[in-house]
């Protein structure tokens, strides 16, 4: 019996036998129809319909929340995946959820400085709905209130790497490896941590809530969502095996927001403690090397109303300590200092039908940017139709201006019920 | 000499009885303003928005609200449509004039923002109601005179023109407010132009706990030819809440309590 079929049935047993405690359930999804025209290529690389289900069974103890989500391409299986199942017990200052869920952390939009709990998805870059692309992670999280201040504990069971795009996708970069053309390097899968108590992870957060000022601060021992290179092996007189693992490493963070006059001001800073890193230096042997440094992401962001529109910006900036020309990422660069800025506008028109809106990233050195318009109208009973561009320009070697190619308008039809 | 003397006393004494017993317009407000509504409310409300075209969008919202050492709380959940179901918004009003604090949660991406708040004259959730209509304006913000009286469904009614202090989208509105019980039959809302813009209509009121409760309104919007119908169901007053309920933790949990 395949997983998706043990899926299906675990879903089809749960909804047939919930009715039988007291309770209620509601569905509620969307399913959405989308497609992408690359301009480079004149091709329609993406082509994909998603189902995104939402069962949720209140009874008197607390909720029973299940999200399935099924991803169907021409020419390709269907995907499908429990996103998430957990359960919430309710309790006078305390409310606990045990199961699959997204934790999602920070002050940040379109970043992920203190939003460390749940990996990235991200298989269509960084493209996906601000809402999927987090990654459900197996954990128990408990919040105890205290007037206005809330503790939250989060203990996550299993590592849960992020998704890279896949082999095929036109997302995937491929890796400039630092050996002569005589060399055939493969990169092999990564390993995983093995599970075990020792291997989970823990995070712990404070926060206060009030009108004048709500903060955050947070923390924890976790594994990086990224792999490293671990290992070059050599295999013959021209082969190497390159072996990748996941490290972990502590941080402490928090964030901010108050209100300035009738603007907000969001703040968020996290210093990862000796944070793994590799490092590429072709005239040692091995060439790749694991390396640990302190590395710290701040942001400011501003968001305010001007003539009846919503407008944001943000100021992004990542230090990384005793840094030196060597230090990679994924095969490429990191910086001593990384500036990237972003900016959103939105407005309603037709009775609030109609949504404009345009979000951008710029990446200041080298100068690049992403530029995400859109338009939306809602037709009416749960029905919207999206239609936007994701126009990558600037320096081929930074993070957007590397995929120029990938430039694309896409069409979206949603219906929620 | 005499005769048109006592004669004078006689007017003079009518006159400065009927002043001694009439409002003026600022009392008339405050009136309105102080009004007992409640330290507490709950209701569901169904918003029905039509277009100039006449076809319609319907809304449901579950509105909690409190008042409490000068702020009102606010809490609500949107039932439906589906798009929207179980966001919810919180806001907190000061009777100081302060700019409200807002907050939105947005459920499918599971954080509570803090939204910026210089949006009382934007329109609410789409509607032909303003931000500033669906809660109270605080009477020193405009300048207030009785015009007249006038018999409206058998109630008669104060008429009082506001002319407001600042820069308004509708800087001046004429209301129809009952004489002696203080809440409004009527509103319009006239542009800088000196054009009516829209026109607030009550349809339907009760006394719910010995409170008068607006159940069925419709505001008009002239120019654009549209309306929004709020009605009021399962109104209850004087609610025990947790100390914790406007908060971010109910945001999320929902209107269950």
């Amino acid at each position: 019996m395949n997983r998706r079929t043990i899926v299906f049935i675990t879903l089809l047993a749960t909804a047939m036998l919930l009715p039988l405690f007291a309770g209620e359930g509601v569905f509620s999804g969307m399913v959405r129809n989308y497609a992408a025209f690359r301009f480079s290529h004149a091709d329609i690389p993406v082509h994909e319909i998603t189902a995104d289900v939402r069962f949720e069974y209140y009874g008197d103890m607390g909720k029973l929340t299940l999200h399935p989500v099924a991803y169907s391409s021409p020419n390709k299986s269907l995907e499908l995946s429990l996103g998430e199942a957990y359960m919430d017990f309710y309790l006078p200052s305390t409310d606990i959820r045990v199961g699959m869920q997204n934790v999602i952390w920070g002050e940040a939009e379109g970043a992920f400085i203190t939003d460390l709990v749940s990996p990235r998805d991200l298989r269509s870059f960084i493209l996906a709905d601000f809402t999927e692309i987090r990654k459900a992670v197996p954990a128990v999280k408990v919040d105890h209130y205290l007037g206005d201040y809330t503790l939250e504990a989060i203990w996550v069971s299993h590592f849960v790497p992020f998704s890279p795009p896949s082999e095929d996708s036109m997302w995937r970069q491929a890796a400039n490896l630092p050996f002569p053309p005589a060399i055939t390097a493969t990169i092999l899968e990564p390993t995983m941590p093995k599970s075990s108590l020792e291997n989970s992870e823990l995070f712990l957060s404070l926060s206060h809530f009030a009108p004048k000022l709500s903060w955050t601060l947070n923390g924890g021992y976790q594994w990086g969502d990224e792999p490293l290179v671990t290992s070059v092996t050599t295999t013959g007189a021209t082969t190497r095996d390159i072996a990748q693992g996941y490290e972990r490493y502590p941080f402490v963070g928090g964030s901010l927001n108050t209100p300035i006059a009738s603007a907000v001001l969001r703040m968020e800073a996290a210093l990862a403690i000796d944070k793994p890193m590799n490092s590429l230096d072709m005239s040692a042997n091995p060439p790749i090397t694991l390396e640990k440094h302190h590395q710290v992401q701040t942001l400011i962001g501003l968001d305010w109303n001007m003539f009846g529109a919503q407008w944001s910006t943000q100021y992004l900036m990542i230090y990384t300590h005793n840094h030196h020309d060597q230090l990679i990422s994924q095969m490429k660069s990191i910086k001593e200092f990384a500036h990237t800025l972003t900016f959103r506008v939105q407005d309603t028109f037709l009775d609030e039908r109609l949504t404009a809106r345009l979000f951008t990233y710029v990446e200041l050195d080298p100068a690049n940017a992403l530029f995400r318009p859109s338009l939306s109208y809602n037709l009416g009973d749960g029905v919207i139709l999206e239609g936007g561009a994701e126009i990558f320009v600037g320096d081929e070697e930074g993070t957007f201006g590397s995929y120029q190619d990938n430039s694309l308008a896409f069409l979206a039809l949603r219906w929620y019920f | 000499m005499k005769r048109i003397s006592i004669l004078m006393l006689l007017i003079l004494s009518i006159v400065f009885t009927l002043s001694a017993t009439e409002l003026d317009g600022k009392q008339v407000m405050w009136e309105v303003y102080n009004r007992d509504s409640g330290d507490t409310m709950s209701a569901n409300l169904i918003m029905t928005i039509t277009n100039a075209r006449g076809s319609t969008r319907e809304r449901s919202i579950a509105q909690y609200r409190q008042n409490r050492n000068g702020v009102e709380s606010k809490l609500m959940f949107f039932l439906s449509p589906s798009d929207v179901r179980n966001t919810s918004f919180l806001s907190f009003s000061y009777e100081d004039g302060r700019n409200d604090d807002q907050y939105i949660y947005l459920p499918a991406l599971k954080r509570v923002k803090r939204i910026a708040s210089d949006s009382k004259n934007d329109s609410f959730m789409g509607s032909d109601f303003t931000y500033d209509d669906m809660g109270s304006r605080h009477p020193d913000m405009d300048r207030h005179t009785v015009l007249r009286t006038e018999t409206v469904n058998g109630l008669s009614a104060l008429v009082v023109e506001s002319i407001a202090q600042g820069a308004e989208d509708y800087p001046r509105t004429l209301s129809w407010v009952v004489d002696g019980q203080w809440f409004g039959l009527k509103k319009e809302f006239y542009l800088p132009d000196g054009s009516l813009g829209k026109t607030l209509t009550i349809d339907a009121f009760d006394k719910i706990d010995g409170i008068a409760v607006i159940t069925d309104m419709t505001m008009h919007s002239h120019k654009q030819n549209t309306s929004t119908r709020i009605q009021m169901q399962d109104t209850e007053f004087n609610l025990e809440f947790d100390p914790n309920f406007f908060s971010e933790r109910q945001m999320k949990i929902g209107p269950r309590r």
